[in-house]
């Protein structure tokens, strides 16, 4: 009994925070999303279901979700791979090799405002370093951030660039975890790097796959400052992604109870969606704990 | 520690007493004790530019005349500042005296944060509102009531280079001028790398081309943009921009204009532009443009008189200001006669008070601000609350024009209901 109290006592700090600062926060939206709240004149009404109600027909929610949906067919698939290229390499027995796994860490514990902009001068037209060098091999200048062609993708790039570090770790944890014996008794079979690689590491690796890819989707959903410090959702709504737009219904328009709606509607399509990633994932992770 | 016997009940209370004086001390004024007035304007704190410390000796020179203890609190980015403001109203944490753009004006004023003014106008302590132009001074008015004390506003009109002018052979533009001579205009100052005008996607910037076309945004009585917005007088004027752009190619791509990195007129490289009276304060440093060189003129129109706005900044009175007289004093000092002369010295803007105004019509150009300013409109954004939204849809709308090539007509048609939308949400 004592021991349990002392259990008690180590978690509660965690879960006071978590209480006051989530679970409280989630339940008051929750409770504000029933109300029709105007906070500037501080007048509200009970309105149940209706802003659910009406947010099925928003167009401006749906385009942001499916602009964010864009975005995450983008920055998703590009950021695993990517990492998973860049932990293969940094996983080599080589000399100097936690040097790189630092630095290519460093953006994640850089501040996402000054990531943003040193990204605004990566993509500015003309002197931008990315523009630069296009001219150097004569192409023209592109206006990345306001061209509506390419101002969502130079967005999911360079999340692939923020997101590379954390990433990588995982997958270099995912790849020492791997039985050595397994690709032993390969080689013994003649199976070539390839083979080894597309045959043993990726499915081996199907746990590793499923959590980068739940995490990197639940991300990309909640994308807001890249958006709001480089575009502000512009041009024509390509980047108005779904993080953004809800700030923007709370703080911009002042409309919270509409705001806190979208949040629900959001997290119930994210649990879907991580769902659908798990139960995928499933099948793989079966025939691995069969094999 | 034989000096301090803190064990003893006495000299606890003695602390405690002490810790209580020192955080009275401490928080009295932050929270609003006597002759303290929070003052909120836009602006970055760090600024030390020449104008920031003329503004500041001034905030100097109003504490030593009266004794208030003024709380200067600025708030970097115009949108930054109207959401931090209009946060600081739903915490009850409000300043007592805020900067009022007349952009952003109804949503203070129609949701009743501000304070009516006319007691204090028509109180012993009064100010004339004679002296101020009547158009600028209407903007923050609701009947008999008046939400905010103008300080100076910004219209805006066509900048022209008259050296570009007078080397392309191009008789320099005067007012009265249609949109056919514009036209020609800008056609006859193309050439090469130069263009005859720089198009921006800045709604406040292009709203009077609507205007001046005889359209306008909203209804008369701003509730409604179908019927309006996208009527033929808006498609016609979006078209005629379109037009500069893709067919005459006499104004530069958003995204060329964009990529060329630089500000195309300040740097000669465009001969027109649409700017407020601000840009002079930047083209007195600019590269390529000696500011003698500068021309403005009005909007060429279809109406009988061109059109354009009065982007005003007033100062307004939270409704539960702290100390309203004292607050009041430095609205009063601050848009006085004898002030404003020093404060418009930073050149960004025209003086909502005549005599000053036209004392410091020093030049031609200047002239010709102070000649527009009489007959500017008041902004949509001092009548109509969700006016930002409404920009928001106006300017994805030109984007869509501009960038995709949609149909004016199309796109104008969409931005109308989404606007509506916004309104029926309301």
């Amino acid at each position: 009994m004592r021991k349990s109290q002392t259990g008690w006592w180590f978690i509660a700090p965690a879960s006071l925070h978590l209480l006051v600062f989530a679970l409280v926060p989630v339940a008051y939206a929750a409770y504000v999303s029933l109300f029709r709240w105007d906070i500037l004149r501080d007048e509200r009404t009970f309105v149940g279901l209706d802003q659910y109600q009406r947010l099925m027909a928003d167009q401006a929610f749906w385009g942001a979700m499916g602009q964010t949906f864009k975005y995450a067919l983008m920055a998703v698939p590009g950021g695993l791979v990517a990492a998973l290229l860049v932990a293969l390499a940094v996983s080599q027995p080589l000399k100097g090799m936690a040097w790189f796994r630092t630095l290519f860490y460093i953006p994640a514990v850089s501040s996402g405002v000054a990531i943003a902009m040193l990204w605004i001068y990566v993509y500015l037209p003309e002197r931008g370093l990315i523009n630069t060098m296009l001219m150097g091999l004569g192409w023209p200048s592109i206006d990345f951030l306001n061209e509506s062609g390419w101002a969502l993708p130079a967005l999911a790039f360079m999340s692939v660039w923020v997101g590379l570090g954390p990433r990588m770790i995982i997958y270099v944890a995912g790849l020492m975890s791997l039985p050595v014996t397994v690709y032993e008794a390969a080689s013994l079979d003649g199976a070539s790097g390839w083979q080894k690689f597309w045959r043993m590491t990726m499915p081996l690796l199907a746990p590793t796959h499923l959590f980068v890819l739940v995490t990197s989707t639940i991300g990309a959903f909640q994308t807001f400052t890249p958006v709001y410090m480089m575009t502000n959702g512009r041009p024509m709504g390509t980047t108005n992604l779904v993080g953004y737009h809800i700030y923007v219904t709370a703080w911009e328009n002042f409309n919270v109870s509409a705001a806190s709606a979208q949040s629900f509607v959001l997290l119930f399509l994210l649990g879907l969606v991580s769902l659908a990633q798990f139960r995928m994932m499933r099948r793989r992770l079966e025939g691995y704990d069969a094999s | 520690m034989e000096g301090l016997p803190t064990s003893s009940a006495l000299s606890r209370r003695a602390l405690l007493a002490a810790g209580a004086a020192l955080a009275l001390v401490g928080c009295g004024p932050r929270l609003g004790g006597a002759r303290t007035v929070r003052y909120a304007n836009w602006g970055s704190p760090g600024d030390d530019s020449d104008a920031m410390r003329l503004v500041r000796g001034l905030y100097e020179d109003f504490e030593l005349a009266t004794g208030v203890d003024l709380r200067v609190e600025n708030i970097p980015g115009s949108q930054e500042y109207l959401r931090k403001v209009l946060l600081s109203y739903v915490a009850k944490s409000e300043p007592d005296v805020i900067t009022l753009d007349a952009s952003s004006a109804a949503i203070f004023i129609e949701n009743g944060v501000l304070q009516d003014l006319m007691p204090f106008v028509n109180g012993a302590n009064g100010v004339n509102l004679d002296e101020f132009f009547p158009n600028v001074v209407e903007i923050a008015k609701r009947g008999d009531a008046l939400y905010a004390l103008p300080v100076d506003f910004n219209p805006v009109l066509v900048y022209y280079n008259r050296a570009m002018f007078a080397a392309a052979g191009v008789p320099e533009p005067q007012d009265g001028w249609t949109f056919a001579d514009f036209r020609a205009t800008a056609r006859a100052l193309t050439k090469g790398e130069q263009y005859g005008f720089e198009f921006a996607n800045w709604m406040p910037g292009w709203i009077m081309w609507l205007w001046n076309h005889g359209g306008d945004v909203l209804s008369p009585d701003g509730r409604r943009a179908q019927g309006y917005l996208d009527a033929e007088p808006c498609v016609e004027a979006v078209q005629f921009l379109y037009d500069l752009v893709e067919r005459d190619k006499v104004a530069p791509r958003l995204s060329q204009a964009a990529s060329m990195g630089v500000d195309l007129f300040a740097n000669a490289r465009s001969a027109m532009k649409v700017s407020g009276h601000w840009e002079l304060v930047g083209l007195a440093s600019a590269p390529k443009v000696n500011l003698d060189e500068v021309g403005v003129v009005s909007f060429p129109s279809r109406l009988e008189a061109p059109v354009t706005v009065a982007y005003e900044a007033g100062l307004a009175m939270g409704r539960h200001a702290r100390n309203p007289e004292d607050a009041w004093e430095f609205i009063r000092f601050f848009t006085s006669e004898a002030t404003q002369k020093e404060y418009q010295r930073t050149g960004i803007a025209i003086c909502a008070r005549q005599a000053v105004a036209e004392k410091m019509a020093t030049t031609e150009v200047k002239q010709a601000f102070v000649r527009a300013a009489r007959t500017a409109r008041v902004p949509w954004g001092a009548r109509v609350p969700k006016y930002d939204q409404v920009e928001r849809i106006g300017q994805d709308m030109m984007d869509r024009v501009m960038q995709h090539g949609t149909k004016p007509a199309e796109a104008l048609r969409s931005a109308a209901q989404q606007i509506d939308e916004v309104f029926r949400d309301a």
